[in-house]
């Protein structure tokens, strides 16, 4: 399959953190032609093992994506919202979601409105508590089909923009499972010494909490960790977002140096291009919970920019895509047991 | 090694090679076993003349807070992050020495003469800081000072007034200092120091060297907020310099173990060691890894802290008293003596 | 009985960093009854009922014995005792309440006028009769640690107040499900756990020593059911709720459906949690060395973080129910 087929089928999933199981069962699919090995452990992370006898790595990149469940269903039959991660209230009203309930309900999200708002509620954005899902149907039928605790999921449309240019739904960080996926296309026509662990990891978006724990149960050398970062939009601040159209590796005391170094290094010989992010503190990826587990794994961070993060209109470069995969089936190849020597000097 | 070459030595929160490399070079003639884990602790290890007591551990961090370069100004200045707490207050018109060369450098800020009424009432927060180090322009800045690389206050250690020292890092190179000192003590009992990395970022070091050490009693050496001077009412002092080490209740990490609690102090006053209970419960220090790991759960300690008072902590310019870091070594070595 | 055991629980002295009253109070409860007993560094009280089964599994179940409180950070020259919460101490719920230590020393919790704005938790101070510094020192000392007084009352027919009942109440379905357990298919791995209101303390180190197979935690939740506190959507007495998330976990599916599927057979009404806020030990648990598939079951508590916590027994009786199944289904 080709790497752009793979993207598109796998950001249309729903895979809400913590119930990740339909999307993990094809992500584990689609890995298992590339690897020796390829199992979903009991919290629904995917772990593909390809083989070696040199260091053992981890690449990690999360597969769960932040969305929204039933909290009440009120006397009329709409449905109350609570988020799954960080999901934006500002992108909700007015936009068509799926309801996972006793079969598959369409539905739209609305609001009091504009005319009924005062002026001071009409300044103020949406809050999560003043939107509702209508489901189309009378009262009794949504309590038939629905529940508390049922998902819901927003609109999902894949469209190819300009330039090679991608707008879709949860290319965070599905987008940076597909790098792993290429990689491991890439890798069958390379030379590593290295042992491979390719992780798609779960519930990442309320605490990185799946990298902790393959990053405990592999218990691997090094780490990278693959999430995406902020390309620039207007209106933020241009030193803290970086460029679509080139991978980004962050710095700073959650990112091990020499790990990073040699990703470094690997980029330049290969001729790839990579922008530095400084990150003076967390950098709330799966790289922060990987450094720390099983005594220290040392774990740098290679990311993939993208504009309007958290929202169902994610865009990124393809061609960043396949450059991300390139490095890190070469940073594979690179890795070597005499890196240890260098841990801290 | 001094108390002196320890503060001016630089290792901010994850570059604290230079500060392990001393310490491990000084360390090693007083130990049976000096390693470094894979978190980058220094792990030192010296055994006791009775087999079946239990092993005690020891730990202090290596890391100090300070600056990281985060971006450039058109016209050579860098753009600067901290890393760890620095309040941005503490830091206009400071010294600093930026990158393993120690390039020289100060932070600026626009005259009083220009600023506004409304410039004067702001603070001026870290948008609006920048170390200079007399670069022409941006890529001049970028060559000397690559994104990423640490900064760190540059401070001579300095003694003063009655028994008391100006330096910075006192937190926790104190605690540096005395495990060393500890360590060319004889005790009964295995003893492990771990000098840690990353305390200031979030404790995160010590969580790797609880996972390798598994220990029953872990006592972290710290430097804490002295804020005993001037207009502050005197429940909220937290500890006070001279007064002796402070041992902590609870602070934001741990909740301290209640024999030991109990214990030190009561060794301290048998023994004539100058000894304070820490009031504040705020703060969190490595104890909180020994005890329960973290996010990690791999902690298996009795802890408890005992602390150097440090005033302006977190400044260029701490103070602390002689005779509290004395007091810090010499309630470890009763404790030991008395198991 | 249960009533029985919740009322001896909620009567024990325990914030958080000194549960071992509370601990004492178990061990006396569940002596000759469990096949091993033991407590960690954390003061952790871990006991052990053995399955039956050959592939048994070990199912840590785990309720938190601390409760909020407060400790003594400073004493003035006037006697009276500067304090800083241990947990989520509201100012609302602590003005003028009763207070004891653990030496039976009892005081008043107040608050201090604040010439900008409204008092906050720092203006807090405990009166306990002191007329000076010396006094006071003669009954407590600083880092002395202190709880609303224990008090355990009926509300109408069903239900029970008392400040400790977060998470005491769920002590005590654990202390019942383990004496009444016989022949179960699995082992349970009862943690009596520490520091849960510091941050899942406890129970990080007990799943972590542990390594169970599955994890449960036992714990209250919020309510929906009094005038406009319309989230979670949850009412008393109507029966213990299924966790499927909170800030902190999203339940397991494979636990949170053995969990419904256990009431089923047992014929108990569950509601469904979707809690907007908060977290349990299940989470500390679910995260834990290379993850562990983890549920909560939780009983329906109003005014949590009170000293009049308030739930109802029928719940509570549901909720034993459910476990003694759970133990043989999963």
């Amino acid at each position: 399959m080709q790497v752009e087929e793979f993207l598109r089928s796998v950001t249309a999933l729903p895979g809400l953190t913590g119930q990740e199981g339909q999307v993990a069962e094809y992500i584990a699919a689609a890995f298992r032609p590339y690897a020796d090995e390829v199992k979903i452990d009991r919290c629904n992370n995917v772990i593909a093992h390809v083989k070696g006898d040199g260091p053992r790595l981890q690449f990690c990149a999360h597969l769960d994506e932040i969305g929204l469940m039933v909290s009440k269903i009120e006397e009329d039959g709409c449905l109350r919202l609570r988020n799954v991660g960080g999901v934006d209230p500002r992108i909700m009203p007015g936009m068509q979601v799926q309801v996972y309930g006793k079969r598959q309900l369409t539905g739209v999200i609305g609001a009091k409105a504009p005319h009924l708002l005062s002026q001071e509620e009409r300044e103020q954005n949406y809050k999560r508590e003043d939107l509702y899902v209508d489901l189309g149907m009378p009262a009794p039928q949504v309590r038939e089909l629905v529940q508390v605790g049922d998902l819901v999921a927003l609109e999902a449309r894949y469209v190819n923009l300009q330039n090679g240019r991608i707008a879709t739904k949860t290319a965070d960080d599905r987008a940076c499972v597909a790098i792993l996926y290429r990689a491991m296309q890439l890798l069958r026509g390379m030379k590593h010494k290295a042992d491979l662990y390719f992780v798609a990891t779960c519930q990442e978006e309320i605490g990185s909490y799946g990298a902790a724990m393959t990053a405990f149960s592999i218990q691997p050398d090094y780490g990278i960790a693959l999430d995406v970062c902020h390309a620039h939009t207007p209106g933020a601040p241009s030193w803290r977002t970086h460029e679509l159209d080139a991978l980004v590796a962050s710095t700073g005391p959650f990112v091990h140096s020499m790990v990073r170094r040699k990703l470094m290094e690997t980029a330049k010989q290969n001729n790839i291009q990579v922008q530095t992010a400084v990150v003076p503190r967390s950098t709330f990826t799966d790289a922060d919970s990987m450094n720390i587990q099983r005594g220290g794994i040392p774990t740098a961070l290679l990311e993939l920019p993208l504009k309007y993060m958290h929202t169902a209109v994610e865009v990124l470069d393809m061609h960043t895509l396949e450059e991300g995969a390139r490095l890190l089936a070469h940073f594979a190849c690179a890795a070597e047991l005499a890196w240890e020597d260098e841990l801290w000097t | 090694m001094d108390l002196k070459t320890l503060t001016e030595l630089n290792g901010i929160s994850g570059d604290e090679g230079r500060v392990r490399r001393a310490l491990m070079e000084a360390a090693r003639p007083h130990c049976d076993e000096v390693s470094i884990d894979r978190s980058g602790n220094l792990i030192c290890k010296k055994k006791g003349a009775d087999p079946s007591l239990p092993e005690v551990l020891f730990a202090a961090h290596m890391d100090e807070v300070g600056f990281i370069i985060a971006g450039y100004t058109d016209d050579g200045l860098l753009r600067i992050r901290s890393v760890g707490g620095i309040d941005p207050r503490v830091i206009v018109s400071k010294w600093v020495l930026v990158g393993p060369d120690r390039l020289p450098g100060v932070i600026g800020a626009m005259a009083i003469h220009l600023q506004t009424m409304a410039d004067r009432k702001k603070v001026l927060d870290y948008d609006g800081l920048y170390i200079d180090i007399g670069a022409k322009d941006k890529a001049e800045a970028e060559k000397l000072a690559p994104l990423g690389t640490y900064a760190a206050f540059d401070t001579a250690y300095t003694p003063f007034g009655e028994g008391m020292v100006i330096a910075k890092a006192l937190d926790d190179r104190v605690g540096c200092y005395n495990l060393l000192r500890l360590l060319q003590g004889n005790y009964p009992c295995d003893i492990t120091c771990c000098f840690v990395t990353q305390e200031e970022v979030g404790l995160r070091g010590s969580i790797g060297a609880a996972y390798g050490s598994q220990v029953e009693v872990a006592l972290v050496f710290e430097g804490t907020a002295a804020n005993d001077l001037g207009d502050v009412p005197e429940s909220q002092r937290v500890c006070q310099v001279g007064y002796g080490v402070a041992v902590s209740f609870m602070d934001g990490a741990s909740v301290g173990n209640r024999e030991l609690f109990k214990l030190l102090p009561a060794l301290a006053e048998s023994a004539g060691i100058p000894c304070q209970i820490k009031q504040g419960v705020t703060g969190g220090n490595d104890a909180g890894s020994f005890q329960y790991g973290g996010d990690t759960g791999a902690g298996t300690a009795r802890t408890m802290v005992l602390s150097v008072p440090c005033r302006y902590i977190h400044s260029g310019a701490s103070v602390a008293a002689l005779s509290d870091i004395d007091a810090q070594l010499h309630l470890a070595q009763e404790y030991l003596n008395n198991l | 009985m249960l009533r029985d055991t919740l009322k001896t629980l909620l009567n024990a002295w325990g914030p958080s960093g000194n549960e071992h009253n509370v601990a004492e109070e178990i061990k006396a409860l569940l002596g000759g009854h469990v096949d091993a007993i033991r407590t960690d560094a954390m003061g952790n009280l871990i006991v052990e009922k053995y399955g039956q089964d050959d592939n048994a599994k070990r199912i840590m179940i785990s309720a938190h014995m601390d409760h909020i409180g407060m400790v003594v950070t400073a004493i003035e020259k006037e006697g009276f005792l500067r304090v800083a919460p241990v947990g989520g101490l509201s100012l609302k719920a602590s003005e003028y309440r009763h207070v004891v230590f653990e030496n039976g020393v009892e005081g008043v919790l107040l608050s201090q006028p604040v010439q900008n704005g409204e008092p906050k938790v720092k203006d807090l101070f405990i009166d306990i009769g002191a007329a000076d510094r010396e006094e006071a020192l003669s009954m407590v000392q600083v880092g002395d640690f202190a709880v609303y007084a224990p008090h355990v009352f009926p509300l109408g027919k069903h239900r029970i107040a008392a400040p400790a009942m977060y998470d005491r109440c769920a002590c005590a379905l654990l202390v019942e499900l383990l004496l009444y357990a016989e022949d179960q298919k699995n082992t349970i791995v009862g943690v009596f756990s520490t520091q849960e209101e510091l941050g899942l303390r406890g129970a990080r180190v007990a799943a972590f020593a542990e390594e169970p197979d599955i994890g449960l935690a036992l714990d209250v939740t919020g309510w929906g059911d009094t005038p406009e506190n319309k989230l979670p959507d949850l009412k008393l007495g109507a029966g213990p709720a299924v966790k499927i998330m909170d800030a902190y976990m999203v339940a397991s599916p494979m636990v949170r459906d053995a969990l419904f599927e256990a009431a089923d057979l047992a014929d108990v009404a569950v509601q469904r949690e979707v809690l907007p806020y908060g977290g349990t030990d299940g989470a500390a648990i679910q995260h834990s060395r290379g993850g562990v598939p983890t549920g909560t079951l939780s009983i329906p508590c109003r005014y949590v973080h009170s000293a009049c916590e308030t739930i109802d027994m029928r719940d509570m009786e549901g909720a034993l129910k459910i476990l003694l199944q759970f133990v043989n289904l999963i």
